[in-house]
């Protein structure tokens, strides 16, 4: 039972960056982007054919971290240059990918095995599972350092006043195009990370991996969101944390719906339904309050 | 200062609904001059400042401050000479960041964003003196979200902000218009008081008659897309609350 919630903890720290990326994307910048599902598995493809290749771990991450920023790029380009519809601009790259994605593999499916994995990097304990926890830890706590101290300096209040007052930003010298395209770029490389975290994980890279993905990051962010507003959270550092409590909480609640034997292939229309009811809920309790 | 040639602006050119908003303008606006512009809806002071603050570009004609000239610049470029007051207390700050961080931001507008940590004690203590001497209380919440504040806080604020920075020009248009009189008066007060103490040029659009002859030390009276009346600090001084009443009738 419990190996279930393990479990989870393990996939919501996999996901954590991806998650983190969409709170930029969607809560910082204000553009619901759904680049996600194809960077997501771009970052998988690109570190399965590179560890296949025998590259080094810390030359993996960073390649497979700029190939999603690429794809956010691009995403941005379309959005603010060519003043397309921001979701539209993530479902044109996202479909792109496929076809890259493809091509990157050479086939639908890559398997890691018997190859280097960042989970097999340190050995603080005996356990394997324990080890690979710790591991994910470890990576998302220093991402979620850096995102907070990013958040915090200028060019961070830069982003942030960007996405909720863009008249004023470019009345104060901010370039609001520029600032856009670099936010969608960080946001993608973000999920791609999640690919890279998920690729080594579960062992396989595969062209579907990515597919609804976009929907678990924005639960995690829609679920922050309501507790936000609960304890009334003004602070961007504490938003950012309950982020990836909420991609926890998200993953128990899948976790949970296995434990109790419901099919695997409904999975994906409980994921739909419980993002439903996270979104639907505070909209129908606040309307009894106000009656 | 400003100087302004031949300003044209028509809008939706050669189609049924085109609109000559501005037409052949030309004007000299000295450093340090306090402007008051008036002039019925429609008659093309808004859409002056705009081509000023570079939200819009001219259909012809051209704009110079500082002897640079910068017709067709965009808006972020220019914001290192120009600050703006908006008419919408809302649109000068961001609501969710907080009285702190739109500070930070709107100190560093002719310079880049940097990715370090900007607020420190030292900008804290800066900020709150200047805040303080509002005399609205504000200083003691300097972490709250601006979008916790009054409309007259708010505009208060934005205009402090505009001044956080070196700047040579003070944009405001028609900042009171959503404000009650008592926060209205503080804010041209504030406005005139930063025209005089520091120097920085003044061009203010308002309805408001008694506020154009209280304040400001040029009057320049639009009318359908022309300068008609401009009348220095002497000429002003000598105006009566009707003579303005008769050139609006």
């Amino acid at each position: 039972m419990s190996q279930f919630y393990l479990t989870a903890l393990q996939l919501a720290l996999c996901l954590g960056p991806m998650a983190m990326g969409i709170f930029i994307s969607m809560k910082v910048f204000n553009i619901p982007d759904i680049t996600t599902d194809g960077s997501y598995t771009l970052g998988a493809t690109v570190t399965a054919v590179l560890i296949s290749a025998h590259f080094p771990l810390w030359m993996v991450l960073p390649i497979s971290m700029l190939c999603g920023a690429m794809a956010g790029t691009c995403t941005g380009f379309i959005h603010t240059k060519l003043k397309i519809d921001a979701l539209l601009s993530g479902i044109l790259i996202m479909t792109a990918l496929y076809s890259v994605n493809l091509m990157i593999m050479g086939r639908s499916n890559i398997p890691l095995i018997n190859t280097a994995s960042v989970f097999e990097q340190f050995h603080f304990f005996k356990n394997e599972q324990l080890n690979q926890l710790s591991t994910a830890i470890l990576m998302v706590s220093l991402l979620l350092c850096f995102i907070i101290y990013l958040l915090n300096t200028d060019f961070g209040i830069a982003m942030r006043a960007t996405g909720n007052n863009p008249v004023m930003t470019k009345a104060l010298g901010i370039n609001n195009d520029r600032i856009k395209i670099m936010g969608l770029a960080m946001a993608n490389a973000l999920t791609a990370l999640s690919g890279f975290l998920v690729a080594q994980y579960q062992g396989f890279a595969d062209i579907n991996m990515g597919i609804g993905i976009v929907i678990t990051g924005l639960g995690s962010v829609l679920i922050a969101d309501t507790l936000k507003k609960w304890f009334n959270i003004k602070k961007i550092s504490t938003q950012i944390l309950l982020v990836v409590l909420g991609c926890f909480v998200f993953q128990s609640v899948l976790a949970f719906t296995l434990s109790i034997g419901i099919d695997p292939n409904m999975l994906k229309m409980v994921t739909a339904i419980f993002v439903l009811i996270i979104v639907a809920l505070p909209r129908i309790s606040g309307g009894w309050v106000k009656k | 200062m400003i100087r302004i040639q031949h300003l044209t602006k028509i809008f939706n050119a050669g189609k049924e609904d085109e609109v000559r908003a501005l037409q052949d303008v030309s004007l000299d606006i000295q450093k340090g001059s306090f402007v008051v512009v008036i002039g019925s809806n429609g008659s093309g002071k808004s859409t002056l400042l705009n081509l000023i603050l570079g939200s819009i570009f001219p259909t012809s004609g051209k704009i110079f401050i500082n002897e640079h000239e910068l017709t067709m610049q965009p808006e972020h470029l220019r914001s290192k000479w120009i600050s703006m007051v908006f008419q919408n207390p809302g649109n000068g700050t961001a609501p969710d960041l907080s009285i702190l961080e739109n500070f930070r931001l709107a100190s560093l507008r002719s310079t880049s964003k940097k990715m370090k940590i900007g607020i420190d004690n030292h900008f804290r203590l800066m900020v709150k003196e200047k805040i303080s001497a509002l005399g609205m209380g504000l200083e003691n919440k300097l972490e709250q979200p601006m979008g916790s504040l009054s409309g007259g806080q708010r505009q208060a604020l934005t205009l402090l902000m505009g001044v956080m920075d070196k700047t040579d020009i003070l944009l405001m248009d028609e900042p009171t218009a959503a404000l009650d009189p008592k926060s209205a008066q503080i804010i041209l007060q504030l406005a005139s008081e930063i025209n005089k103490t520091l120097g920085i040029t003044v061009v203010l659009i308002t309805h408001s008659l008694k506020d154009a002859l209280q304040y400001g030390n040029r009057l320049l009276l639009f009318k359908s897309g022309t300068v008609v009346k401009d009348l220095d600090e002497k000429q002003k001084q000598q105006l009566a609350l009707s003579d303005l009443y008769e050139w609006f009738a």
